[in-house]
């Protein structure tokens, strides 16, 4: 056998489960998204495009914007706090680059749930900043912390953060510092410097993070459900309830594929980027 | 060690109007060419003429778009690499990493089922062939790139195959090792009496190594067949100017000789396919460019000395002949011991050759 | 010292600094950013640290430390369906490596050898997994076995964590694939190993260390997670993870801290193996290279 008909034989096992398990999903997502549901709240096939109109809803719409306003947020947040640890690390490391960035890296590799359970445990009513708030009697009520934006954002940014850092770390690592050096002497101003040598080299990891962060945050749900509550709620709660508490599958859906449809379109600006920026690099 | 499945003085390997083409690129054209077993055949030249590619269709990694190889008499287009009677060593070396020597060398024997205890004979016998007896049980990572060599040698001779293919091996080697290697080389294909295919774009050991040699250019063969044959009477400027050096003087064919672009008219044998008027080169080996000491009957020009490069066992001299036409003379340093001995640059001085020394080559 | 160059990107970033709150401005020297980076690994470690430390608290307070004591591990342990949910998440873990490695490394092969328009297809389709949202892919998944009429089970989970971990083993194992030399599998072919033992005796033990990091991923990413748990489990037993979650919905606190610890060492464990198993088994190896070195 040929090794091409070889190769693609092995592509059967692996093609035919995502294909029937990944993309036929996807699809029937969609037709779902257009039904309906009956009476006995099971999704009926439909042509019920109005569940997509839905979705903007002044009732839903601010979710929506929520979700983005977090989001991004949470890659500002992260992008602030990660880019220093990065070049800490990245330009001063020295022999110990490999292991202080696993050791950066080591708290987020533990479970999403526990790391914001943590945070709950610290921050709720009966959590421990309110505690050492009663002993110094700083306080008299307690400080309300979870149950806001704030403390959504802060879920977000300490689940997130390891996405901004690898690979701002992963572009600073491979700037040369020369290069530094040279350019002070080309430029002469440092701002110069910076804008013609340091940005162009570290903007595509800080392009990478943003996008590693942007994407899951938006569609995250645990943060908000276990640091917020009902005012705080995301697009992710929003489809969460939909699917799994109030049965209503359709609009579930509807909402599913204008996430994923939004995300795509930030996934292919970005691809195509990356491909025009590596292009340019290698001429 | 004898070679099985070759017919004693037979042919080894045949290729009948062999084309390959990639996509838009034709890597070998219309390639007709016989190799007799029991031969030391080179395919020489330069990068991209298509000498790996036919290496590898008579390994099996290719199929010929068109035409046909044979082995041993045999079409072998439907037959894959694993069942062919060749075998091959690569220019990486390709050794297991993972297997020490003995694994290595054993790989073939194994899935023949050879009886283990021949198995072991066998490897013996091969090793002592490369001299790499005692190295049985190291790690390629622990050897040395010479050493590598003879391993992948061994590794391919051990199964006794009628064709061995060697894929410029000794291209890593440096150029001692080389050396020694090329002679060891010989001495083995003589001893074990295999066809060996050799792939190399080094003209020098082409001619050092084989019985016979292809000149490829651009997937074709410009000229084949031993080495002095294609040294002295290179039939195409091509083969002239990349064997050894040659000095490739325009010219243009007249009545009774060739007109130099320095305006002269020489004796030359002009070859039937080519009728007054017709562009050529006139090649002259720099070492039969003799300096001043010129006799009768010898082509006579008038030359100045640019250039005196001191070689050690030689000398080169570089002359110009007219503008942009330069000519190099090779000369033994036999009663010389200093480079500025016996030329000033500068000078003027007699250039000239005998006539059946030069060729007329298009 | 050249730090002074990036002090300029301040300017840049201090605009939207300032927006929210005052913080890094002039820092030019190593020294800020150390007491940056320690700060960082304070609030970074700490909330583990202290769900750690409450973990033996032996009273349910969160707020104060009083006293040495395992009862939370031990109601942790006791409890039948804890630990039916940590003997599912092993299990979900076990079967999605082992079926996702498999699935991954034969999608691997075929994404490197192969060449045509199907390959370059499939190739796109391998990364779209992990760029979906986690919820997507519970949703999607959800729907499906709702639509095709599967009931929810452990079974339903370990086939949806699958789908997603495929994509992971794919990318590891193809970028170990791609280095290898192609030139010793036409060695091995050469010889007379068919295409078969090529890659059973050649390929294989080449490629095994990515293969090995890759199902430990996907172990750590499956036993780990989630979201497509919560949305493709059934009833009981439900993975730890989902057993977490209603535990915090309901407000049960001192016990999660013991199965929040108890996950943290888990992960740490398997990232352990991950490190210093292709170290310890590499390492064999390389004595034998250094004992047997000699000039040659």
């Amino acid at each position: 056998m040929s090794e091409n008909r070889f190769a693609h034989l092995m592509l059967l096992p692996a093609g035919l489960w995502l294909l029937l398990l990944f993309l036929a999903p996807l699809g029937i997502v969609f037709a779902v998204s257009l039904g309906a549901t009956d009476p006995l709240y099971q999704a009926v096939y439909g042509w019920n495009p109005g569940n997509f109109v839905d979705v903007f809803d002044p009732l839903f719409a601010p979710v929506l914007l929520r979700s983005v306003g977090f989001a991004l947020a949470t890659v500002v947040l992260c992008l602030l706090i990660g880019y220093p640890i990065a070049y800490y690390i990245a330009r001063f490391g020295g022999r110990w680059k490999t292991l202080l960035i696993a050791v950066v890296v080591l708290p987020f590799l533990v479970n999403y749930l526990v790391r914001t359970y943590a945070w709950v445990a610290i921050l709720s009513d009966e959590g421990l900043v309110n505690g050492i708030l009663d002993t110094l009697k700083l306080s008299e009520t307690g400080v309300q912390f979870v149950n806001t934006p704030y403390a959504v954002i802060g879920g977000l940014v300490y689940g997130y953060l390891a996405f901004m850092i690898l690979p701002l770390y992963a572009a600073l690592d491979r700037m040369d510092p020369s290069l530094i050096e040279a350019g002070k002497d080309l430029y002469g101003s440092r701002w110069q410097t910076f804008w013609h040598v340091t940005w162009p080299a570290a903007f595509q990891g800080v392009a990478a993070g943003c996008v590693l962060v942007f994407l899951p945050a938006v569609g995250d749900f645990i943060s908000a459900q276990l640091l917020g509550g009902p005012g705080t709620y995301m697009v992710g709660n929003l489809i969460q309830q939909q699917f799994l508490e109030a049965q209503n599958w359709p609009f579930g859906a509807a909402l599913t594929a204008v996430m994923m449809a939004f995300l795509l379109i930030w996934m292919s600006i970005y691809l195509r980027s990356a491909a025009r920026a590596s292009r340019e690099a290698r001429a | 060690m004898s070679p099985n499945g070759a017919k004693q003085n037979g042919e080894a390997i045949r290729f009948e109007g062999v084309t390959k083409r990639f996509g838009d690129t034709t890597a070998v054209d219309d390639l007709n060419l016989t190799i007799r077993s029991g031969e030391f055949f080179s395919l020489l030249g330069p990068s991209g003429c298509g000498k790996t590619t036919t290496l590898r269709m008579v390994a099996g990694f290719e199929q010929p778009t068109e035409g046909s190889v044979h082995l041993a008499g045999e079409p072998v287009e439907d037959v894959p690499p694993y069942r062919r009677n060749v075998n091959t060593v690569f220019q990486s070396y390709a050794l297991f990493e993972h297997l020490d020597v003995e694994g290595n060398v054993a790989f073939g024997l194994k899935r023949r089922k050879v009886d283990k205890d021949e198995i072991r004979s066998r490897v013996a016998e091969a090793l002592e062939l490369v001299q790499l007896t005692g190295r049985e049980h190291s790690k390629p990572a622990q050897l040395s790139g010479g050493q590598m060599q003879r391993v992948a040698l061994a590794r391919a001779l051990v199964n006794q195959p009628s064709v061995l293919l060697l894929d410029e091996p000794l291209g890593a080697l440096d150029l001692k090792l080389r050396k020694q290697m090329q002679v060891e080389l010989k001495e083995i294909q003589r001893e074990v009496g295999i066809t060996f295919l050799y792939v190399t774009h080094d003209q020098e050991e082409a001619l050092a190594m084989s019985d016979r040699i292809a000149v490829m250019d651009q997937g074709v063969v410009q000229q084949s067949g031993p080495p002095e044959e294609i040294y002295e009477t290179p039939q195409k400027t091509f083969v002239a100017g990349f064997i050894g050096v040659s000095n490739l003087l325009p010219a243009t064919v007249e009545d009774g000789g060739i007109r130099l672009a320095t305006g002269q008219l020489v004796h030359a044998t002009v070859p039937t396919d080519c009728p007054a008027g017709t562009s050529v080169h006139c090649s002259v080996r720099p070492e039969k460019i003799i300096l001043e000491d010129l006799e009768d009957g010898m082509v006579s020009l008038e030359g100045e000395i640019v250039e005196r490069i001191y070689l050690g066992t030689t000398t080169q001299v570089i002359l110009e002949l007219g503008p942009n036409l330069r000519v190099i003379s090779l000369e033994q340093n036999t009663d010389r011991s200093r480079a500025d001995d016996r030329w000033e640059i500068g000078e003027r001085i007699k250039v000239g050759w005998r006539p059946e020394h030069a060729l007329v080559l298009r | 010292m050249s730090t002074q160059g990036w002090a300029e990107r301040l300017p840049v970033l201090g605009r939207r600094a300032t927006r929210r709150r005052r913080r890094r401005r002039g820092f030019d020297r190593p020294r800020f950013l150390r007491a940056f980076f320690w700060i960082f690994m304070f609030f970074t470690f700490a909330p583990l640290a202290i769900v750690a430390l409450f973990s033996f608290n032996s009273t349910p307070s969160l707020q104060q430390f009083d006293g040495f004591s395992l009862q939370w591990y031990d109601e942790f342990l006791s409890s039948a369906t804890l630990r039916e949910s940590l003997m599912a998440s092993v299990e979900i873990g076990l079967v999605t490596m082992v079926v996702g490695t498999v699935l991954g490394t034969t999608l691997a092969f075929a994404l490197v050898r192969a060449r045509s328009r199907v390959a370059q297809a499939s190739n796109l389709v391998m990364l779209i997994p992990l760029v979906t949202p986690e919820i997507v892919a519970g949703a999607s998944a959800l729907v499906l076995f709702a639509q095709i009429g599967i009931e929810l089970s452990l079974a339903t989970i370990m086939i949806a964590e699958i789908t997603f971990s495929i994509s992971f083993v794919t990318v590891i194992v193809r970028a170990r694939l791609s280095a290898l030399n192609r030139e010793v599998e036409e060695a091995a072919l050469d010889l007379g190993a068919t295409r078969m033992q090529t890659i059973r005796l050649i390929v294989l033990p080449a490629l095994w260390p990515a293969i090995l990091a890759a199902g430990l991923l996907i172990f750590a990413l499956s036993f780990d997670d989630f979201v497509i748990a919560f949305f493709t489990t059934g009833e009981s037993p439900t993975p730890l993870p989902v057993q977490i979650y209603s535990s915090i919905r309901f407000g049960v606190r001192p016990t999660i801290n013991a199965i929040g610890t108890s996950m943290l060492l888990i992960s740490f464990l398997i990232l352990a193996v991950a490190v210093l198993l292709p170290r310890l088994l590499g390492r064999r190896e390389e004595e034998n290279v250094l004992i047997g070195r000699d000039a040659a």
